[in-house]
């Protein structure tokens, strides 16, 4: 479904990551675990168009999406939510979830799946977007991608500046929506949050992929261990 | 007073309508375009050469708005596209630049080729008595205009889908693209739309009193004052701030003269962002 092939990105002339290659089968859910800096950021906006690729090629659905803007990219069925979530703070909840649905007008299927996904929502819904709570704002930033019924959903650390019972009911929601047959590519450093949920995965370090493998092959790679799931 | 009051309004309803146009250039595309008066100008004299060529008023006045519009979209497609290619404060200080340029020109131009012309629209019929002041027909058609314009405004803004997307690019850039809207296509509607709202103002001010072929560079500056008291990029900002100084201006012309009433108004404008750096009703980013 998404193919990424020798694709570096970075910077002012200075690369961040270097050629990396992995791909997501429809369906599966794959993470990206690496460190803080290890380029998982760089690597999603480069993806997603919001970031000039240096080289490489991206595939998604057999459409070479490389050259295209992010909001060219976002109509073929890749939806993305950024770290930094980037709603529009003035606007009601209701606002940016219709925008999530942008040129459509909003699907109300779709709008009842995400408020029933999360609760939260559907009591704020008149609310700004800017006076919610960090959970609630990675709420509406993930329902506000669903709007756009995307075919690959793609989070960059969904659990950023959330509390570890957040982090947990980010994920339950990632869950469901894995569940409901949707293709989920996340990157994380909580990788105990994501192990859970990930058929396979990746590992980053300094731009460069070292290890892929199943989710249960990496749980059991001692580098893995050592690294990020606290066991020496 | 409350004649002053009055004529206030009538003025600060068109400085809002004004005031929205560059305000919302700016807001989207971190463009600041000096030649918007000039653009109103050009306007004006469109609708006095096609009436001079015997077009009858309406239509002359839809080819005025044209030409707003195509104004907008020529700055959009010309002089701002090596703009476009910046970000931050280099792009704002090029548009700027480039828009001061092009700002000389045109009333160089204007004022070689049409030295002594105006536009000056003469509505009928008796003065209506309003609060004990007797108000021109002129003036309350060009009132009745400008709220109309802004009630468009308000609904386009508030309930359509290209308002919202519109706005959202305002408000975050990545975000809208991330949602598929394209930040660029937006700016160049907004551009066209500031384009007819300057049109729509030389024709509503010229209502009430002629507007001149010199009168460029002050429509430019009081937009500006407006814009930036109102808070870079708030509509609704822009359009009370726009309505507050129309009031100052027309009670400092009657009270203490019309050649104080600019350095009064800056005053104004001053005072406020001393007090509200962000203007009165813009958000620090």
């Amino acid at each position: 479904m998404l193919e990424v092939a020798g694709l570096s990105a970075g910077y002012q002339g200075s690369d961040v990551v270097h050629d990396v290659s992995f791909h997501v089968e429809e369906g599966e859910t794959v993470m990206i675990i690496g460190s803080n800096g290890a380029g998982k950021t760089t690597l999603f906006r480069a993806i997603t168009g919001l970031l000039a690729k240096s080289s490489g090629v991206v595939t998604f659905m057999g459409i070479d999406i490389s050259a295209l803007p992010a909001q060219h990219i976002v109509r073929t069925g890749l939806g993305f939510v950024p770290a930094e979530r980037h709603l529009f703070p003035r606007m009601t909840v209701e606002e940016n979830l219709a925008l999530g649905a942008y040129p459509e007008r909003p699907d109300p299927t779709t709008l009842r799946v995400v408020l029933d996904l999360f609760r939260r929502l559907e009591e704020r819904r008149r609310q700004l977007a800017g006076t919610l709570s960090g959970g609630e704002q990675q709420m509406l930033a993930v329902g506000r991608a669903l709007m756009g019924k995307p075919r690959l959903l793609v989070l960059d650390e969904p659990t950023t500046g959330l509390s570890p019972k957040l982090a947990q009911e980010a994920y339950r929601a990632l869950d469901v929506l894995r569940g409901e047959g949707l293709t989920i590519l996340v990157a994380e450093q909580q990788v105990p949050l994501a192990l859970a949920i990930s058929d396979r995965g990746y590992v980053l370090e300094n731009g460069v992929t070292l290890l892929d493998g199943t989710s249960k092959e990496l749980a059991a790679d001692p580098r893995v261990r050592a690294a990020y799931l606290g066991v020496a | 007073m409350t004649a002053s009051i009055l004529d206030g309004i009538v003025l600060g309803l068109q400085f809002g309508v004004l005031a929205t146009g560059l305000t919302l250039v700016y807001g989207l595309g971190g463009v600041l375009n000096l030649a918007y008066g000039q653009m109103s100008v050009i306007s004006a004299m469109v609708v006095v050469l096609a009436t001079d060529a015997g077009v009858s008023l309406v239509p002359a006045i839809g080819l005025g708005l044209l030409a707003g519009a195509l104004l907008g979209l020529l700055l959009d497609v010309t002089i701002l596209r090596p703009v476009y290619r910046l970000q931050g404060e280099a792009r704002v200080l090029l548009s700027l630049l480039l828009s001061l340029g092009v700002a000389f020109i045109v009333d160089g131009f204007l004022n070689w080729r049409l030295p002594l012309e105006s536009l000056n629209i003469r509505v009928g019929g008796e003065a209506v008595t309003i609060l004990g002041v007797r108000m021109r027909m002129g003036s309350l058609v060009a009132s009745g205009i400008t709220l109309l314009v802004l009630a468009v405004l308000f609904y386009l803004f508030r309930y359509t889908r290209l308002g919202r997307a519109i706005r959202s690019v305002i408000e975050n850039e990545q975000g809208a693209r991330l949602v598929g809207i394209d930040p660029h296509r937006m700016l160049r509607i907004i551009l066209v739309l500031s384009g007819i709202l300057a049109a729509i103002v030389a024709v509503t001010r010229s209502m009430v009193a002629p507007v001149s072929v010199r009168a460029g560079f002050s429509i430019t500056v009081l937009a500006l004052i407006a814009t930036v008291v109102g808070g870079l990029g708030s509509i609704s900002g822009a359009f009370l701030a726009g309505l507050i100084l129309g009031i100052v201006n027309s009670i400092a012309a009657s009270y203490i003269g019309t050649f104080l009433s600019l350095i009064i108004l800056l005053v104004a404008a001053a005072l406020t962002i001393l007090i509200r750096p962000a203007g009165l009703l813009g958000v620090r980013e």
